[in-house]
């Protein structure tokens, strides 16, 4: 049984210095999430416990962590359902290729670096219990990855969600994230079946299955949800309690599967209908205490498990470094280098980049997943932490400095129906670049 | 074909194809990598009491014969801990097969008689890789004291690391 007084106040405590520390970083024009990442880091062992050991080991004792995790993962599970709810497949289609050509190329351009990156980093920061193959494509997909909620939160604070830079960056995002996640599943049943004795095809065969279902029978009937809303305004408390056991039911799937939890509330909330009022309403009623009481509870669990001591000596932060400027210029200058052959002007071309360049939680619930399957080290852990602090915090300020509002607010960038089409240029174009 | 269809498909090849096509050159490739030996997971330490407690700072080990220890490894550079035995925690070196690490024995444990505070427990050890689960044979010794000797060790891994993933 947990120390329930212990239990509540590891709670308060981490409620209150997220929220303290998340404020600050508001004052500092950083999304508040930012924060709350960073402060669960504060209240680790990379500070709280270098400093303070006996306060760190007081309130956080390794027996409580378990509880702690527990209740994380819930608060994970309801967010990654938020998170499918949120993506919109068909925005996608009306940017046309250009934004098929950005989206993939945002997601292959970091995915290779990144690979290439493994064939240096494989025999320093791995053992031979982990195979290259599972090693690479998973340092892949968490280079590859782009924050879609911390994306759209950025958008809607600077006013630029209907915008075409907007938009494109939430329909690359979108797609981003779903293959982000598919590859994720591809190595997590890779891992996995190394232990399990039924045969990697079953496991797979069950997997497409499911999604198949889900896609074409479950799917259907959940429109009866936006009926119902359409009809009263508002859906019962027996039909909310119903859609929090159909998540919760398809995430026990997924594990069952042999994949994780979160594919399966991902998938729930990918496949619910896509009315905006519908989904604004679903938003408002899981966003507060998902956001304001169980992620906090991840980033400090995070935060436990993520050790900056880990990283000493000039080497090791070399190869921290090497990962911040590989998953920069992958996915940065991948998506910039697409959007801009797509017509897109350099400037917002590279503003779109350095959106898509925002990994913040995504991340960490991936890397989270890569360490608890042991494919990622304890080190390559908490440098890939920093690298997705990194790229978070530096968004506002180096989207402000290339695109600032007043140019974003500009005419052509304000017209959505300005269809993007693939252009090869000849040679580099000097009316782009002035752009 | 309009130009548009033609640019997307060049465009496409360009920056999506083949970069796969490396992607899977670079999976290749890797395979003939090799990384350092696995260590990471819990140990369960075999040593003979009496010796144990006969070394300044092994005292408190010897108390406990079903002393673990746990390894966290990154790499080359791991950190052992003692996972029912006293607080304290130590960083060490991989190189090929044989493991190096030097604890630092907690406040609490230092004050046991004859283990000073600022002495430190060494571990050298080397792995065999032959036995399945991995099992290592070294020495514990305690620096600044060339008088007390050292004592022999073996430790069984309790949860062998299988093989994450396809080679």
């Amino acid at each position: 049984m947990p120390d329930l007084f212990k239990l509540v106040l590891e709670i308060a405590v981490i409620l209150a210095v997220c929220r303290g520390v998340g404020s600050i970083f508001r004052k500092i024009g950083q999304p508040r999430v930012v924060g709350e990442m960073f402060a669960g880091i504060l209240l680790g062992p990379s500070l709280l416990g270098w400093m303070a050991p006996g306060i760190s080991a007081y309130l956080f004792p390794a027996g409580s962590l378990g509880f702690l995790n527990a209740l994380s993962q819930i608060g994970v599970v309801v967010f990654m359902f938020l998170v499918g709810l949120g993506i919109n497949p068909k925005e996608l289609k009306k940017h046309g290729h250009a934004a098929v050509l950005t989206s993939h190329v945002s997601i292959t351009a970091p995915f290779v670096l990144a690979a290439f990156l493994s064939l240096y980093l494989y025999p320093k920061l791995s053992d031979d219990s982990v195979a290259f193959t599972s090693f690479a494509l998973f340092m892949g997909a968490a280079m590859s990855i782009t924050a879609f909620p911390v994306l759209a939160r950025i958008l809607a604070e600077r006013d630029l969600l209907g915008s075409r830079l907007g938009t494109v960056a939430i329909a690359c995002a979108a797609v981003d994230d779903v293959t982000g996640w598919c590859i994720l599943a591809y190595i997590v049943v890779l891992i996995r079946s190394a232990h399990n004795p039924t045969p990697i095809w079953v496991t797979v065969g069950g997997i497409v299955a499911f999604a198949l279902v889900m896609i074409y029978g479950v799917r259907r009937m959940l429109h009866r949800y936006v009926t119902i809303y359409r009809e009263r305004g508002q859906l019962s408390e027996n039909l909310m309690a119903l859609m929090l056991l159909l998540v919760l039911a398809s995430a026990l799937c997924t594990e069952w599967l042999g994949i994780h939890l979160l594919f399966g509330s991902f998938l729930m909330g990918a496949i619910m209908p896509k009315e905006q009022k519908f989904v604004r309403y679903i938003l408002d009623r899981f966003e507060t205490v998902t956001v304001t009481l169980l992620l906090p509870l991840f980033f400090a669990f995070t935060g436990l498990r993520t050790n900056i001591g880990l990283v000493k000596g000039q080497e090791m932060w070399i190869y921290c470094g090497l990962i911040i400027l590989v998953a920069t210029v992958g996915k940065l200058g991948g998506s910039m280098l697409a959007s801009w052959l797509s017509g897109m002007p350099v400037r917002e071309a590279a503003g779109l980049g350095t959106l898509m360049n925002t990994r913040g939680l995504m991340e960490l619930v991936i890397l989270n997943i890569g360490l608890d399957i042991k494919v990622i080290s304890p080190a390559l852990f908490s440098m890939m932490v920093l690298m997705a602090l990194f790229t978070t915090f530096m968004t506002t300020p180096v989207l402000e400095m290339i695109c600032p509002d007043r140019l974003l607010r500009e005419g052509p960038a304000r017209v959505p129906e300005q269809e993007l089409a693939v252009r090869i240029p000849a040679t580099p174009c000097a009316d782009r670049i002035s752009a | 074909m309009s130009n548009a269809n033609r640019n997307f498909i060049i465009a496409y090849i360009l920056l999506v194809a083949l970069p796969i096509v490396g992607l899977l050159g670079v999976l290749k490739n890797g395979r003939t990598l090799t990384a350092p030996i696995s260590v990471d997971g819990m140990w369960q330490l075999q040593a003979d009491p009496t010796r144990l407690a006969s070394l300044p700072c092994g005292k408190t080990l010897g108390q406990n014969p079903e002393t673990a220890l746990a390894i966290s490894q990154s790499g080359r550079n791991f950190t052992l801990s003692l996972a029912n035995g006293p607080k304290s925690t130590a960083s060490g070196v991989l190189d090929g097969t044989t493991l190096k690490a030097s604890l630092v024995p907690a406040a609490a444990w230092s004050e046991e008689t004859g283990c000073g505070a600022s002495r430190e427990l060494t571990l050298v050890a080397t792995v065999d890789i032959k036995t399945d689960p991995r099992s290592l044979t070294g020495m514990l010794s305690v620096s600044d004291c060339p008088s007390c000797g050292s004592v022999e060790f073996h430790a069984v891994r309790l949860a062998p690391a299988a093989k994450k993933g396809l080679r």
